[in-house]
């Protein structure tokens, strides 16, 4: 029933191809991510699951090519709207950045520069022509919900929402055809919350750029998310379809777990990992807590496709379809 | 911004009042005094003595010394040199003047040099280009200014490239001020250079490491995210905020420049402050101490407010709260 090879193109804004991404230190480098695979199509709202410290951020800044120094992209393909930006050079990544793709990050306050008014933070966003510069910057502002005297005011003066919502405008004012948001809402409070991702949703539906959502919070996912990807310690182990069908790799399923209220199975989680890096590329990632294991697992399991859109990292993959 | 000023010049008064209090006692109950070398002095008479302590008032208390010291001081008068019996504020006036002369050209020099260097520096960290400025750095951290101020000495007076000591070789009244000018100039060089080097690899360190800090932050991450041209993401957000919290050394830098001159001056025969201060310490001679002190208190003051206008004008954050 699965495929190893996806079939069917549509309009893929983002696709990842077997990314492999090494931190390097003096003695050894450590695999960050390993053979992700995924792809987000024009106006959807894909969301990435994963605990704290599997790489979800490693994979957004990878896909801006903004790694710290000490991460290498070992191998793979990264294409934005077809073209493979691991190719191009630094100055033709400039102009992707902000323009195809942007990027909301977690805590807006320190992602704005102190020094600088709201105004200025914009101007440069903008890579338009001069003449409507002016009114567009109005007019994102007016979109995330803003006064437009809001450009006078420096980033301290705002509330973590209304950064956000800065965060926001800068992040629409070219038209991108994806916007990355990593854990976009942490930082705020539950009502704050609500309304920026009611407002991510409300672009969305508008001008109809992806957005690739990250988030550590299953549940708020599987409420907004059209697909959703979990990720396990550098591997995305599987890729569904919320409402569709219920997940099936069992490291998404202690997840939804989780949320459903299933304490039993919370315990595993707690569970040390002990395995290192290089067995880590060997097994299954999750072998060691996986309660479903078998001898087979031992050795390195494929992300396989099991249609266009969803796909899994495990050999038990018979997916349950009932919803 | 006007109350901030208005309320540190205000805080000025007590402080100098508080710290001229305590080094008048100190000064005045160590042991020795100017008159006691005077005593030595066979062809003064023990009169001529006590009528001078009589008329510098030394023949009070010390609170109502220092209390009739600081009424006049209100007065801007400084009292009476002993050993040079002229107005102590003459005297400073003029040694004051060289010193912030020298003081400023050695500032600017070394700002100029190593802000740029540090950005350069900062921006190609870890290269091999990097590593020789640090060690160059390094090198400038560590030698004292006293040895610096020797070798510089010692290589003029060998090769004779500069007028060594004082602040003028040219005595003709018709000079035109050009000439003076350069002159004057001339004699700066030297004890200016010695201060640049010492001061240089301080600064360069500071101004790199906080270019670094401030080049790893988020907020240049999201600048680099929007695709904000290079040069803006390193001159507009990096150097712009690491430079901040350069102004608070920089007015730390105008409060010191007495400390930070002083063996300096003295090795190189630089007619400042800083010897001016040690001949007064070394003689006792009350009044030029403790105008000398109010003068290196005043300035420490007056430094650090400068500093803090500098930050206030500049960050935000602080401007508007
Ligand atoms: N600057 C860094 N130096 C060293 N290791 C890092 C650095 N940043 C990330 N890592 C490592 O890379 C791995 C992936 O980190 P990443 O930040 O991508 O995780 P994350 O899923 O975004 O976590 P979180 O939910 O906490 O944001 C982690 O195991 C972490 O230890
Ligand atoms: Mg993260």
């Amino acid at each position: 029933m699965c495929l190893t090879q996806k079939t069917g193109e549509m309009e893929q804004i983002l696709e990842v191809k077997n990314l492999s991404v090494l931190r390097v230190e003096k003695t050894e480098s450590i695999s960050i991510l390993n053979d992700i695979n995924f792809m987000v199509k024009k106006g959807e709202m894909f969301c990435l699951v994963g605990e704290s410290g599997s790489g979800k951020t490693t994979l957004a800044l990878s896909i801006i090519k903004l790694l710290p120094k000490s991460f290498k992209i070992a191998s793979g393909e990264i294409l934005i709207n077809g073209k493979n930006i691991l190719e191009i050079n630094e100055q033709s990544m400039r102009n992707i950045r902000g323009k195809d793709i942007s990027i909301i990050f977690q805590d807006p306050s320190a992602y704005l520069d102190p020094l600088f008014t709201i105004g200025s933070h914009l101007q440069e966003s903008y890579h338009g022509k001069n003449e409507n510069k002016k009114e567009l910057i109005s007019l994102a502002l007016q979109e995330v919900g803003l006064d437009s005297e809001v450009q006078t005011v420096y980033p301290h003066q705002l509330s973590g929402g209304q950064q956000q919502r800065v965060m926001i405008a800068m992040a629409l004012i070219n038209k991108p055809s994806i916007i990355i948001a990593d854990e976009p809402t942490t930082a705020l409070d539950v009502l704050t919350t609500r309304q920026v991702i009611d407002l991510l949703n409300a672009i969305r539906l508008k001008h109809n750029p992806a957005i690739f959502f990250i988030t550590h919070d299953l549940e708020l996912a599987m409420k907004t998310g059209t697909r959703i990807g979990i990720m396990y310690r550098g591997h995305i182990v599987e890729i569904f379809k919320p409402g569709r069908e219920k997940p099936s790799h069992p490291y998404a399923n202690i997840l939804l777990g989780t949320i459903e209220g299933k304490d039993t199975i919370l315990e595993l989680n707690f569970k040390k990992n002990t395995m290192d890096s290089k067995q880590m590329q060997q097994k299954c990632p999750f072998f060691d807590m996986c309660v479903e294991k078998e001898a087979r697992c031992k050795k390195t399991i494929p992300f396989v496709w099991c249609d266009s859109e969803t796909g899994i990292r495990c050999l038990k993959n018979g997916r349950n379809t009932q919803v | 911004m006007k109350k901030l000023v208005l309320k540190r010049l205000l805080q000025l008064i007590p402080m100098l009042i508080g710290m001229s209090f305590v080094s008048f006692i100190i000064i005045q109950s160590s042991p020795g005094d100017y008159f006691a070398q005077m005593k030595m002095n066979p062809e003064i008479s023990p009169e001529t003595i006590e009528s001078m302590k009589v008329n510098f008032g030394l023949d009070r208390p010390i609170l109502v010394q220092y209390l009739l010291w600081l009424k006049n001081m209100c007065k801007l008068d400084f009292g009476v040199s002993f050993a040079y019996h002229i107005p102590v504020r003459t005297l400073i006036k003029f040694r004051l003047k060289n010193t912030i002369c020298l003081a400023i050209f050695s500032l600017v020099i070394s700002w100029v040099i190593a802000l740029p260097l540090a950005v350069f520096a900062g921006y190609r960290e870890g290269t091999f280009i990097d590593k020789i400025f640090s060690m160059l750095a390094y090198l400038s951290i560590s030698l004292p200014s006293f040895f610096v101020a020797l070798l510089f000495v010692y290589f003029i007076s060998k090769t004779n490239l500069l007028p060594l000591g004082g602040t003028r070789s040219i005595f003709e009244v018709d000079a035109s001020s050009f000439a003076l000018f350069k002159d004057y100039m001339e004699h700066l060089l030297v004890p200016g250079l010695v201060l640049c080097l010492v001061n240089v690899g301080g600064l360069f360190r500071l101004m790199k490491n906080n270019f670094i800090e401030t080049f790893n932050t988020p907020y240049v991450l999201a600048a680099w995210a929007r695709g904000v041209p290079r040069n803006s993401v390193i001159f507009k957000h990096a150097l712009r905020n690491a430079l901040n919290p350069m102004f608070t050394i920089l007015g730390m830098e105008i409060g010191g420049i007495l400390n930070g001159a002083a063996l300096t001056e003295i090795i190189c025969g630089w007619p400042g402050m800083g010897s001016l201060i040690l001949e007064a310490v070394l003689s006792h001679d009350l009044y030029l101490v403790m105008g000398s002190l109010v003068i290196s208190g005043f300035l420490l003051i007056v430094g650090n407010l400068i500093g803090d206008i500098l930050i206030a004008f500049f960050d935000p954050r602080i401007r508007i709260s």
